[in-house]
């Protein structure tokens, strides 16, 4: 090579080098610009509609009902004796038994308490959409994809997660829940949505029918040139419309989300699967399989829903229990993750936050303890509590009250940024409700 | 004598008939056209199919038989309960491969008459016949790699975009 040469190539590459960004594996580009506080967050959505005044008020039936009994009745979340009497929300004949609490020390004492925040949308989409998206949701249909993008896009986008490290756990494929798994927003979109398990549709009866039971191939001499004749016949078609696109999983996360599916099937069969100790419900045996996710994926952002709660539409007592399951859930999510999953013991922060909350007044419709029931459609089904607890997060803290309230339901979308570093392109991107922050801005 | 002078004069004006008729006749021309496969590749699909439909169909190919509604619904739901939705189908078209029933060639039958077993694949589904370039890699595909079975190509038709929409 001679001078020239040398010269005019090596000026080439170093202009390359400035000119053209860094491109990570994923498709991000730089790399994200805020450091995390940990390495993974669990987000429960609690859990189909929760009033503040029988959670984290504590009235019970005080407010509700005609009768004077207060107590607490989420054991593992908040600080607070039980109700003394009265008792219908536990296990056995009129649920006389309350569950015991699983945590040593509730997530209230582990964390951060928020008495009293805003919800900004009353439905259950919409309020879903907004823990998810950061946004009200007003213009989104109900069977729409979210409009904006999500805090899976968000991660998986701006922090360049594979697919697998992104999930998102329904307790059923009704009121358009397994659509909030990425958004139609066309800078982000399915290419970046995370996966998603209905578990007790994939795990129950009609998956162990048609997804149990799968002919194994073998991922390079059978599947590969599958894949290869896949992609020529999408090359030959010729189609001007919407062709449906994957969330992006490798083939390498294929063969490993089928053989989680495979050990599920194996495992549901035997009687093994993670459940919390009372699982009697569909939201308790969500959250089992929440956990077998969480111990082989180990993601980074994992959320549950759950919607028992919802059940107070016809039956007040049926609320009180599925409120206790929800949080004899969140209780035994906690300990799961800090004995069971090394690599996210304390390296994991969970959020847990209501959709909406209920009417201040109840329907007419009375259930077998002659307990009014309420819908969610009024000022205070906009009030709800939420918390967190894990590193980084302060202890035994207590922010704002039912005469202050503080912090959106839409910041738990900076919050989680915040957590995984990459909050500043999530409030950048300038999709997000005005006024929201991350939670940590609101300590 | 007037018998025979009757029956000449006939024969003649008949025969003057003949070659007067036969004269006025147009020459009769006839018009074709070539014949023209309709089942082409047009591009032309531009529906997507919903779960069910997407399953009735897939079953009808694979076992040429017909799913109940019944089944079909609970195909439905476990779809919808996969984010991954081409995962969620290559699980279903492995579970359906390893049912019995299933109607495949043998890789002995495909290798008989390569091109016939590409058509008829293509054929059965996606309702058109393959553009000459389309035959030609797959018959390459075919006979560079013994691996490649019909069950791996129904398969790869089975999860192809194309098979998504009508």
């Amino acid at each position: 090579m001679d001078r020239r040469t040398f010269i005019s190539r090596t000026g080439a590459a170093a202009a390359g080098l400035f000119a053209a960004p860094y491109i990570l594996p994923s498709g991000r580009l730089f790399a994200a610009t805020g450091s995390q506080l940990a390495e993974h967050v669990v987000l429960v959505m609690f859990a189909g509609g929760v009033r503040v005044q029988e959670s984290v008020m504590q009235r019970y039936l005080a407010d509700a009902q005609a009768d004077d009994v207060e107590g607490n009745i989420l054991y593992n979340m908040l600080n607070g004796t039980p109700p003394p009497q009265k008792i219908v929300y536990g296990t056995g004949l009129g649920g006389i038994n309350p569950i015991q609490p699983i945590l040593g020390q509730t997530l209230q004492q582990q964390g951060t308490l928020f008495r009293e925040m805003r919800a900004v949308n009353a439905g259950h989409y919409g309020g879903l959409n907004s823990l998810l998206q950061g946004g009200t949701a007003s213009t989104q249909g109900l069977q729409q994809k979210p409009l904006n993008p999500t805090i899976f896009e968000y991660l998986r986008r701006h922090a360049g997660l594979p697919a697998t490290k992104t999930w998102f756990v329904g307790n059923g494929i009704g009121n358009s829940v397994p659509l909030l798994n990425y958004s139609i927003h066309p800078n982000y979109g399915a290419r970046y949505g995370a996966n998603f398990f209905a578990p007790n549709i994939t795990f129950g009866p009609a998956g162990d029918q048609y997804l149990a039971n799968a002919r194994v191939y073998h991922p390079e001499d059978q599947l590969m040139p599958v894949y290869e004749m896949k992609a020529f016949l999408d090359n030959s078609f010729e189609h001007y419309g919407t062709v449906p696109t994957s969330i992006g999983n490798t083939p390498e996360e294929k063969q490993d989300i089928k053989a989680f599916m495979a050990e599920m099937f194996t495992r549901t069969q035997n009687g093994t699967i993670a459940h919390p100790p009372v699982h009697d419900s569909g939201d308790l045996t969500t959250v089992g399989y929440a956990c077998e996710v969480m111990k082989w994926f180990k993601p980074a952002l994992t959320v549950v829903n759950m919607d028992g709660v919802d059940g107070c539409h016809s039956s007040f007592t049926g609320y009180l229990a599925s409120m206790h399951r929800a949080d004899h859930a969140v209780g035994h999510l906690w300990d799961f993750i800090q004995n069971q999953v090394p690599e996210m013991a304390n390296n994991t922060v969970i959020i847990a936050v209501p959709e909406c909350g209920r009417n201040a007044e109840p329907n007419a419709i009375l259930d077998q303890n002659d307990w009014y029931s309420f819908d969610h459609s009024d000022a205070n089904a906009l009030r709800v509590f939420g918390m967190m607890a894990g590193p980084s997060v302060p202890a035994s803290l207590s922010v704002g009250g039912e005469s202050n309230p503080v912090g959106i339901v839409t910041d738990v979308v900076p919050t989680i940024a915040e957590v995984l570093g990459v909050k500043n392109e999530v409030m950048g991107a300038g999709m997000l409700h005005p006024g929201t922050l991350s939670l940590f801005d609101r300590i | 004598m007037i018998r025979r002078s009757h029956a000449r004069h006939i024969t003649s004006s008949s025969l003057v008939l003949a070659l007067l008729l036969g004269g006025c006749r147009k020459d009769v021309f006839m018009y074709e056209v070539d014949p023209v496969d309709l089942a082409q590749y047009d591009g032309n699909k531009d529906r997507e199919k919903t779960n069910q439909e997407y399953a009735a169909i897939l079953h009808a190919n694979l076992f040429q038989t017909a799913l109940s509604p019944g089944d079909l619904y609970k195909i439905d739901q476990c779809i919808q309960s996969i984010g991954d939705k081409q995962l969620a189908r290559e699980v279903i078209i492995s579970n359906f491969m390893n049912k019995p029933g299933v109607i495949i060639p043998t890789p002995e039958e495909m290798l008989a008459d390569v091109d016939g077993f590409i058509t008829a694949t293509y054929n059965r589904f996606l309702v058109r016949n393959p553009t000459e370039a389309e035959r030609t890699w797959f018959r390459n595909t075919i006979e560079a790699d013994p691996n490649v079975t019909p069950e791996l190509i129904y398969f790869s038709f089975a999860l192809c975009e194309e098979y998504q929409f009508y």
